[in-house]
């Protein structure tokens, strides 16, 4: 299918990223980004939370700045309260002005599933857009939010998960990659991208497609939610990790030294995840250092880009 | 043997039912009917976790999971003894390389004493946490090294602050343990049942 384009297209549909780029002159490009989903916890406020930071997400992962957001809405008028979305909204709006963005209006539908997103605008320098495949041999990977929001929420869902690990899962999936984004920007970034929904394999292969190098991670370097692994290995795992396991089987290559827990987090959905992002092994302990300080206490190298073999990831 | 039918049941109902299903039976055998790959796949790894081992074939669209006991991997089961679910989760938190005040020298013996005592808490101990000071019992040339080992080795998690580790420059002297973070300290003090201190 043939799609509407221009010169000024910088980042579009030819080649997919996290966000689409389009220059508006030397010096500036808008970013456009859109996401929404139904329901990832029970509370109203922390869902809209939770969809803002999610959707703003992708402005992150492009070096960009995001400024401005649109709400899209579809909800149940006829079967739930209009205070639950009047609640989902104020999440979405405080964490938008928490990012200091603004909202311009929004778009809302009568639907039988809630949902609740939004479209959002940011800006960038067309120079310093940081593209999800730039890899180059030698660079180390970097995680910057822990792992195991899809097992945990499975958790949670079947009443197992504890009050206390369901407020750290709500809080990792609410928090901004905003901190880290800025950190990221001082440093000569080759390559990033969120982690959400395809787990932390399937975006990594897609930093791969097509590429003539390889990625090697180290399965006992991920940063970890606690008491993913157990829920893990009760069998609490979204049918999500299942799919993204079987979509990139032929192109991962998983040592049988790494435990079935592990590898079913390596596929984890993720919502709201954090920044993976590609540097030089040069400047990558500084960064990483530069993320801990700050607070994003999790930050670490899991991984290196390799020569062989060629586009496939190997865990170790 | 039992049967259950988990057909048409969203994740994690499957799991869920084979789990109330054990907790009310004392079974030595069960079968779960599923109908979808993910929910096979995870009443496996749940009947896995249990002691049971498990094997599925196929009935029409459906997949029959039949878990079996499997006496290799199961403890001799006595009346008394604890079910997966049942252990108290305990977390010592281990501060400082000596235990109490008054005399450094009797301090860091019985210090020495208490790791080396900590085997008797059995599978209810959970996490051994070492901060600050706490963090020279797991660095190289330390006598605690080989009974943290051995606890190691028997799956207890050992959990050792990085940013501690750091401030000593030990990073690379850390033979035991994993380097962890405040989040990870903190979250283990929720999920814990009991958190001891020294």
């Amino acid at each position: 299918m043939e799609f509407p384009t221009d010169a000024n297209v910088i980042v579009g549909l030819d080649a997919i990223d996290d966000a689409g780029v389009y220059k508006i002159n030397d010096v500036l490009a808008i970013v456009q980004t859109v996401d929404f989903f139904t329901p990832i916890v029970d509370d109203p406020y922390w869902f809209g939370q939770i969809a803002a930071a999610n959707a703003l997400s992708d402005i992150y992962a492009m070096g960009g700045i995001p400024k401005t957001a649109m709400n899209l809405v579809a909800f149940p008028a006829d079967k739930m309260d209009i205070s639950i979305l009047r609640q989902i909204i104020k999440g979405g709006i405080d964490k938008m002005r928490e990012a200091q963005v603004v909202l311009l209006g929004g778009h809302s539908i009568e639907d039988n599933e809630l949902k609740y997103g939004l479209s959002v605008t940011g800006f960038i320098h067309p120079d310093k857009i940081i593209r999800k495949n730039n890899l180059m041999l030698g660079d180390k990977l970097i995680l910057t939010k822990p792992l195991g929001t899809g097992i945990i929420n499975t958790a949670i869902k079947a009443g197992i998960a504890s009050p206390g690990i369901t407020e750290t899962v709500t809080r990792l999936m609410a928090t901004l990659n905003q901190k880290s984004a800025q950190i990221m920007l001082k440093y000569p970034v080759h390559a990033c991208t969120d982690i959400t929904g395809f787990g932390l394999l399937g975006h990594i292969a897609e930093m791969l497609a097509g590429s003539v190098l390889g990625i090697k991670i180290d399965s006992h370097k991920l940063p970890i939610i606690p008491g993913t692994d157990e829920y893990a290995q009760m069998g609490l795992i979204p049918a999500g990790a299942y799919k993204n396991r079987k979509y990139r089987e032929t192109m991962v290559d998983i040592s049988s030294t790494v435990d079935r827990a592990s590898q079913d987090i390596l596929f984890d959905p993720q919502t709201s995840g954090g920044l993976l992002i590609c540097i030089g092994a040069v400047s990558a302990g500084a960064l990483v250092n530069d993320l801990k300080n700050d607070e994003i206490d999790c930050s670490t190298i899991i991984g290196e880009v390799v020569s062989e073999p060629k586009g496939k990831i190997v865990v170790v | 043997m039992k049967e259950l039918d988990a057909r048409g049941l969203a994740c994690p109902a499957p799991v869920l039912q084979i789990k109330a299903t054990l907790e009310q039976e004392d079974l030595n055998s069960v079968m779960v009917i599923v109908d979808n790959d993910a929910a096979r796949q995870n009443v496996i790894r749940f009947l896995e976790s249990q002691g049971f081992k498990a094997s599925t074939t196929l009935r029409g669209n459906d997949y029959v999971v039949i878990g079996a006991c499997d006496t290799d991997k199961m403890p001799e089961s006595t009346p008394g003894q604890k079910a997966k679910t049942d252990l108290e989760k305990i977390m010592v938190m281990v501060t400082t390389d000596r235990m109490g005040f008054g005399d450094d020298e009797l301090g860091k013996k019985l210090l020495l004493s208490f790791v080396k005592t900590l085997k008797e808490m059995g599978p209810d101990l959970w996490r051994l946490v070492f901060v600050n000071n706490g963090v020279k019992l797991t660095i190289e040339g330390n006598e605690v090294l080989t009974v943290l080992k051995e606890y190691e080795a028997a799956g207890l998690h050992i959990l050792v602050c990085g940013t501690c580790l750091n401030h000593f420059n030990l990073l690379e002297q850390k033979q035991v343990g994993e380097t962890t973070n405040m989040l990870d300290i903190v979250t283990s003090m929720q999920l814990a049942d009991k958190v001891i201190s020294i």
